[in-house]
Formats: C-alpha cells, sequence, structure tokens
C-alpha cells in the first residue's frame, strides 16, 4: 500500500506540523520578549514609538501603552497555538508596519534606536544607528509569520485539538 | 455501481461538506476571538498606563519651574532649553565641558536657562532613579538650592543599570548643603514631584526631544552643543 511512508521514513506532510510547532514557538517567543521588554516602561513605550515621528505625540502615547500587552497576548496565542491563521496574519501585519516604520526613519536620516525590544529614542551623539540588521531581523520574524500563514496547522496546539473533536 | 451504493456516496458527500462548512464557521468565530482578545490586551494597556500616571498622586510644580517646564534660572532674553537626565553619562560628560559656560551666561545676564531634567532613563535603573533624582533635585529648588544640587548629582553620578543612589542617600547630599532635613526629607520620601517629572518628562517627548541631552537656544536645536557653539548661538540670538 504506502510504499513511499514505508521506505523514505521522513515526509514533508509528516514533517510540516511538527516543525510548524517549532516555528510557532519561535515567533511566540519573539512577541514574548518584545512585549515583556517594553511592558515595565509604558511611557518610555510611548517615547519610544514618538521617535519615529509618524504620529502627534499623543497618539504615540496610546500606541506606546498598548502595544507591549497586544504582543504578549499574540505570544500566548501562538504559544498555546489558537487561532494560529489569525495570529499570524496579523503578526505579519504588525511586522510589515515596524519594517516600514525602521525604514521611513532610515529613509528620513532620524538617528534612533527601532525600539523594538525596549529602550528606543534617539541615539546618543557618536551611535550610529543599525537600520540594516533591524530591517534584517524584522524580515527573519516576517518569514516564521509567513510559514504559519500558509501552513497553519501544527502539532501540540488547541487548533489540532479542537479539530479532533468535530 | 449500484443505486445502493450511489446513495452512501452521496451521503458521505453532503457529510463531508457540513463537516467542512462546521470547521470553516469554527476557524472564523476562533479567528474572532483571537481579535477580540488582542484588541481587549490593548485596552488594558492604555487601561493600566493610564492608572499609573493617575496613581502618582496631584500634579505639583517646584519653586522656579511650571507643570510643563523645567527649574529656570538667570533673567537674560535669551531663552536656553537643557533636556538631561541625571543618569544619562552623555549628560554628565556636557555638564563637564559645557556646564560652566551656561553658568557664565547666566551670570552675565545673557540667557534664562531651563533645566527640564526628564527622567528617559528610568528601565536603565533597578529604582526609577531618574524620576527620584529629578524629583529629588526639584525639593532643593524649593530649599534654593537646585544647581548645586543638580551639580553633585552628576559628580556623584551611578552607573546605568545599577540601583543609583538610595532616597537616604540623595537626601544626605541635600542636608550636607544646609538643606533642613525634616522638609527636605518629607519633599523626597513622599515622592511630592515624581508626578511633576512625569509631565516635564512627556512634555519633552511632546516637543519631539527624543534623547539626551538636548540643548536648545530659542528652540533651535543645538546639534553638537560645545561651548562654543551654544556661545556663538546665544550671540548670534
Amino acid at each position: 500500500m504506502s510504499v513511499t511512508t514505508l521506505t523514505s521514513g521522513v515526509t514533508w506532510p509528516g514533517l510540516r506540523p511538527w516543525l510548524g510547532t517549532l516555528v510557532r514557538l519561535g515567533l511566540a517567543a519573539v512577541w514574548l520578549f518584545a512585549g515583556a521588554a517594553k511592558v515595565g516602561d509604558l511611557a518610555g513605550s510611548g517615547r519610544a514609538v514618538n521617535a519615529y515621528q509618524v504620529m502627534p505625540f499623543e497618539v504615540a502615547k496610546v500606541i506606546g501603552a498598548a502595544l507591549p500587552f497586544v504582543e504578549i497576548a499574540l505570544g500566548v496565542l501562538l504559544v498555546v497555538g489558537l487561532a494560529t491563521r489569525a495570529a499570524a496574519a496579523i503578526s505579519s501585519a504588525l511586522l510589515l508596519v515596524f519594517i516600514a516604520g525602521i525604514s521611513s526613519a532610515w529613509a528620513r536620516g532620524l538617528s534612533i534606536d527601532c525600539g523594538c525590544f525596549g529602550s528606543g529614542g534617539q541615539l546618543a551623539a557618536g551611535q550610529s544607528p543599525s537600520y540594516a540588521p533591524e530591517i534584517a531581523r524584522d524580515i527573519g520574524f516576517l518569514v516564521l509569520a509567513a510559514f504559519l500563514l500558509v501552513w497553519p496547522r501544527t502539532r501540540l496546539s488547541i487548533d489540532r485539538w479542537l479539530e479532533s473533536t468535530t | 455501481m449500484s443505486k445502493r451504493q450511489q446513495g452512501k456516496s452521496a451521503a458521505k458527500v453532503v457529510r463531508k461538506q457540513l463537516a467542512a462548512e462546521r470547521r470553516r464557521k469554527r476557524t472564523m468565530w476562533v479567528s474572532i476571538a483571537a481579535v477580540a482578545v488582542l484588541v481587549i490586551a490593548g485596552l488594558i494597556g492604555w487601561g493600566v498606563y493610564q492608572s499609573q500616571r493617575s496613581d502618582a498622586g496631584p500634579l505639583v510644580a517646584p519653586a522656579s519651574a511650571t507643570t510643563t517646564t523645567g527649574i529656570t534660572q538667570g533673567n537674560g532674553p535669551v531663552q536656553v532649553q537643557l533636556y538631561e537626565d541625571f543618569l544619562c553619562p552623555h549628560c554628565k560628560d556636557f555638564e563637564a565641558t559645557s556646564g560652566s559656560a551656561i553658568t557664565d551666561l547666566v551670570n552675565d545676564g545673557k540667557i534664562k536657562v531651563t533645566y527640564n531634567t526628564v527622567a528617559y532613563l528610568d528601565p536603565a535603573s533597578t529604582t526609577e532613579y531618574s524620576t527620584r533624582s529629578a524629583a529629588a533635585a526639584a525639593c532643593a529648588s524649593d530649599g534654593g538650592k537646585f544647581k548645586e544640587y543638580h551639580d553633585a548629582l552628576y559628580a556623584q553620578q551611578p552607573a546605568e543599570g545599577s540601583a543609583g543612589l538610595s532616597n537616604s542617600q540623595l537626601i544626605a547630599i541635600g542636608t550636607g548643603m544646609g538643606l533642613d532635613q525634616g522638609s527636605f526629607g518629607q519633599c523626597i520620601d513622599s515622592g511630592r514631584y515624581k508626578p511633576w517629572v512625569a509631565s516635564i518628562t512627556d512634555a519633552a517627548a511632546a516637543a519631539g526631544v527624543t534623547g539626551t541631552p538636548t540643548v536648545k537656544v530659542n528652540n533651535q536645536v543645538i546639534p553638537n552643543p560645545t561651548p562654543e557653539a551654544i556661545v556663538a548661538a546665544v550671540n548670534a540670538a
């Protein structure tokens, strides 16, 4: 019957859900670290958003206070594997916004830290910004999110458990 | 294929379609719930931020300051705005190289200088030293010793990442300059000027100040604030 699976042992369809679990947990760790680094200083998080100079300070304060909590919630959804595709879609959208923000700061010649994992704001004299590595890192995270967007079914997830109950 | 078999497979197709429909609906509702969770998380963040602000107590400004601007010294025609954080090493360097030039300009009656002692680096100490030290300097302003106290804090600047000076150390520095142990100590221990520090920090961010030290002469940022550059900008103003 299924000669192929017997002979090759490890197949892409068999491996993919497990690889997806790794990807999901990796992306979850990114969001949890990013959120946890900022949650202790919500005012500073607002200033980091404000440093991009793309919105009024009042708006930046709201975004800055809300973002760490949204990141942590996204991380929790991904850890437990609930609504994986929706979480991956929102992750992708957020990462695209971050990449656009960093690119725009770079293009406008601002000298800021991205504030991705805490700190943020203007760099001291003599420090040069590291926009290229920051963007490269975010593109890496975007690849993880895209993987889950395409293949949201992963092992050890609530999604899978829900699936099995129907 | 017999009729019976046909009927069976048709039923199977219908069952499959129903199951697919159920799956689609469930995925939709789970996704909607997930988005709702994220929205609620964001609202919680905003709520936490608001309550942190209102828990800090009433907003009162110390002597020689307003509720949104730092402590001002001198009566000269040119306005110099300094944005400094007591924990920021570059601010210490700036004070070492340019501090006396600014004091001379004040004494010559050329400028009035506002020390916006912002707390940008609260996460860089384990005890929110930026806020505590700036609030202590505001207490010193009430006792007429702001500049002396300000200079003493830079002379004894703790390292980033440390706990900073304790409240009793901050009080001891003030009493060493003749500030009243009782009222100065109470001012620091009660955190009277912490809301004011948060307010001038917000005002600085709203004014587009993203880092410390920042020096403005008549509202123009001096990109490299050497003593010569500051004096030149003041003379040109």
